[in-house]
């Protein structure tokens, strides 16, 4: 080989070693989003609801990344994500507008919050399986609501808590700007992403996943069944937590029924429909669920206002779709999306195959 | 007071002696790893040092007019890529000759695929023309050989100072190494003394049972009752290091109760079970939980397969590993150094072990759809991720046909003798049992009927009685 053709073949190596990188897609996501966010900047007409849309199912799509580790890989259930996510919005809420404190002590405390959240239920688990602990979870969540509607001094009650995008940095209150808050939560995604990542692929996953097969056969193998039952429900309760920081820091308010039971059904449809251990398909089945409901019909304009008058429509066409997933495809949309591509390329490669003929001749090597 | 104190002290020494011991081992494979790595890396960053000689040294050949290997290897190069565009365009000229249906049409193709050739004559001559200098000058000429002799200087201090680096590293990394080694060798030996004095001191004293040193596990008087069944009645028996140690009986004899009882699935109603673990220390297995038999050297398979099935053969192996690992969640979900280096180390474990056990093919396989045969001899693979002292079998054989039977008995025995474990099994196949086992020991309704070698139990009339009935 010439050094000239070497030369070509790194620079090609490389190019690819980039491109088939894991983390790749995760970048491509996030860039996609800031590019929305760069285009309403440079004045291109992108209608607020849809940059709002967008900023609320990143926040969703970590909720969601959290849940695919509780129900993907350790096969527990949880109804209690609304609540959770909730406690965040109003710590963050409580802790900004009463005390004054930073939002990166705030960050800290509620990761405490979590992980003390996460222990409790962790340990719920240990003595309750299957369908009675969605529903423990789900008590949970009731009560974490019902302190929403009735500690008025604590969360204002069913009247809301009003931040408008104003929080201490350091020891001062400053309004930091919606499209720069959205770019924060892009980043942060990104990030997310990547560590969900390296637990789905790392020992940890996989001891998760050998758990949810058979905890008899984890525990000959070396797996503690209780330390791993806690990490899922810590980890998971961690992500809503954090989530719930993000979303209060990106809309101005928020209300007790925002964090009700249907938005933890939401929420586990979005996980079943893209596809439960899958990071793509949890992108995949939250903008479906979340994105297009908040961007598309939720929108005045759209359709002559007919969603946003009957919002049933909405629920039914989620509901259908759970019912199609379920029983045509477990694995998901990314399944789905798999076997499409697989066929995309099957026809791409058969049709090229007839061209060439075509154009070469029959007897090609 | 001072026994407990000693047992205390004891579980304190062991634990640092397995510490000790896995990072022992972990520092022997990374060493080998990182060899491999830095020659590989000297390798490639050499061969890329002389093709930049080669490069630059075809430049001065050019105007020199020399015609050398690689001149003629980069000509060569360049005129394949000129014959490969002429051979295509010629067959797409060809194709459309064949598709013409007007003969003007043919013969103006013709006249395109003729002076095709023509074109394709003066490029390659065109090439030769370019990288070789017809008539060099005397100045180029001469010149030629100092720049040639200056280059060459060049290149091999180069290369030089490369396999230098990567020699220094290497014995950088070797002397560590060493250094690291000697040290846990030594905290080992001490630990392991200590260990020994306490154990001594131990065995003065009545109540506590130290193992013979060739007895691999000792169950002693130990029974298991459901309710009224007894599923257990006071057994007891000792298995040796280094055999294979077959446990029979007739349906609902309680072998496997007597497996899950020994793996802590189950808690015995009395009796007591002892294990000599890899640091030749006696454990009282009734004091260790479920989760922690493996750390002491005891893996066991189910009766049916207990595969994870979403993961494929090589990540169902290093699921084994678990207990080996020594990274924890924070590393993990960064993705730390030492979780990279501890999968490259279990990954390189786990295909020699794929290898020892002809399974290679299956490697990225997922479990879903293999033969039984095959997913079988998976879950005896994966017992051997952990580096175990003592391997226990549910029914190896079952649901098995002849070939593969007789394919598990040979890979059972080549694993006890290449890998020095124990391995006890419970089986009903008895073509299988009677020709690998070394020991056998009968049981019927929780009691014992026979323990000796295979022929002893064969004959025995007990044994016949309990299979196939009195007279």
């Amino acid at each position: 080989m010439t050094y000239e053709k070497q030369m070509k073949n790194n620079i090609n190596n490389k190019m690819m070693s980039i491109v088939k990188h894991p983390y790749f897609g995760f970048f491509l996501i996030a860039a996609l989003m800031l590019f929305v966010q760069l285009l309403r900047i440079a004045g291109v007409d992108v209608p607020i609801q849809t940059l709002r849309a967008f900023g609320k199912t990143m926040i969703y799509i970590i909720v969601g990344l959290g849940f695919s580790i509780l129900l993907g890989y350790g096969g527990l259930a949880s109804l209690g994500t609304a609540g959770f996510v909730g406690l965040g919005a109003y710590i963050l809420g409580y802790f900004t507008n009463q005390l004054g404190l930073s939002i990166f002590m705030i960050i800290l405390i509620s990761i405490v919050f979590a992980i003390i959240l996460g222990t409790i239920i962790g340990f719920i688990s240990l003595r309750i399986e299957g369908m009675y602990l969605a529903i423990i979870t789900l008590a949970i969540a009731q009560i974490i609501n019902e302190v929403f509607k009735n500690w008025i001094s604590f969360s204002n009650g069913v009247d809301g808590m009003i931040v408008n995008n104003r929080f201490v940095l350091f020891n001062q209150y400053v309004v930091l700007d919606q499209n720069l808050v959205f770019s924060v939560i892009a980043v942060i995604l990104f990030l997310v992403m990547i560590v969900t990542y390296n637990i789905m692929k790392s020992p940890t996953g996989r001891a998760l996943l050998a758990m949810r097969n058979s905890s008899s056969a984890a525990q000959a193998m070396g797996i503690s069944i209780f330390k791993f039952r806690l990490l899922a429900f810590i980890v998971s309760t961690v992500y809503a937590i954090f989530a719930g920081v993000l979303y209060l820091s990106y809309i101005p308010s928020t209300f007790p029924g925002d964090w009700t039971l249907s938005l933890s059904l939401l929420i586990l449809a979005a996980v079943i429909v893209g596809g439960s251990r899958s990071i793509y398909g949890i992108v995949m089945g939250t903008f479906l669920i979340f994105g297009l409901d908040l961007a598309l019909l939720q929108n005045r304009d759209n359709f002559g206002g007919f969603f946003v008058e009957n919002p049933e429509i909405t629920i039914m066409f989620n509901g259908i779709l759970i019912i199609l997933v379920i029983m045509f495809y477990r694995g998901g949309l990314i399944r789905l999306m798999n076997t499409l591509i697989a066929k995309v390329k099957g026809i791409y490669s058969k049709l090229n195959k007839k061209w060439r003929e075509y154009r070469y001749g029959t007897d090609i090597k | 007071m001072a026994q407990i104190l000693n047992k205390a002290l004891t579980n304190i020494y062991d634990f640092l002696l397995k510490h000790h011991e896995s990072k022992l081992a972990f520092k022997k494979e990374l060493l080998i790893i990182k060899t491999d790595e830095f020659n590989a890396k000297k390798m490639k960053k050499i061969e890329k040092v002389e093709l930049k000689y080669k490069h630059q040294l075809s430049k001065l050949e050019t105007h020199a007019g020399v015609e050398s290997e690689y001149l003629k290897e980069k000509i060569s190069e360049k005129v394949q890529e000129v014959e490969d565009k002429v051979y295509w365009k010629k067959r797409i000229i060809n194709q459309k000759i064949k598709r013409a249906k007007d003969e003007k049409k043919k013969e103006k193709l013709q006249a395109d695929l003729s002076s095709l050739e023509q074109s394709k004559t003066n490029k390659i001559a065109e090439i030769k023309d370019k990288f070789l200098n017809v008539n060099p000058s005397d100045q180029d000429i001469n010149s030629y050989e100092e720049q040639k002799a200056v280059l060459e200087k060049e290149k091999e201090s180069k290369v030089k100072e490369i396999a230098k680096t990567y020699e220094d590293k290497i014995k950088e990394l070797n002397t560590k190494t060493e250094e690291a080694v000697k040290n846990h060798e030594e905290k080992i030996k001490k630990y392991s003394d200590v260990l020994s004095n306490i154990e001594e001191s131990l065995r003065e004293q009545a109540d506590t049972v130290i193992l013979e040193k060739d007895i691999a596990l000792s169950l002693r008087n130990l029974s298991m009752h459901f309710g009224g069944l007894k599923a257990v009645d006071d057994l007891s028996f000792d298995v040796k290091k280094g055999e294979i140690f077959g446990l029979i009986g007739p349906n609902g004899a309680g072998k496997t109760t007597v497996f899950n009882c020994i793996t802590r699935f189950y808690k015995p109603t009395s009796g007591e079970m002892y294990f000599n673990n890899a640091n030749k220390k006696t454990i009282h297995l009734n004091d260790v939980k479920v989760h922690n038999i493996i750390k002491q050297g005891i893996v066991r398979t189910f009766q049916n397969v207990e595969l994870v099935w979403e993961l494929n053969i090589l990540d169902n192996l290093l699921v084994a590993a678990h207990s080996a690992y020594r990274s924890n969640f924070f590393g993990h979900s960064v993705h730390s150094r030492l979780t990279k280096r501890e999968e490259v180390i279990f990954t390189k474990r786990a295909m020699k072990i794929l290898e020892d056990l002809d399974l290679k093919s299956y490697t990225y396989a997922f479990p879903i759809g293999l033969p039984y045969g095959v997913l079988k001899k998976v879950e005896l693979a994966r017992t051997l991720m952990s580096n175990p002292k003592l391997i226990i079998l549910d029914e190896p054989a079952a649901g098995l046909n002849d070939a593969e039977t007789k394919d598990l008995a040979k890979f059972i025995r080549k694993i006890k003798d290449e890998y020095e474990v124990t391995i006890f099994l419970v089986e009903h196949d008895m073509g299988l049992v009677m020709s690998i086992c070394d020991t056998v020991c009968a049981i019927s309704f929780g009691k014992k009927l026979e323990m000796g070698t295979p022929k002893q139990v064969q004959n025995s009339k007990v044994v016949q009685e309990a299979y196939l009935g009195g007279d």
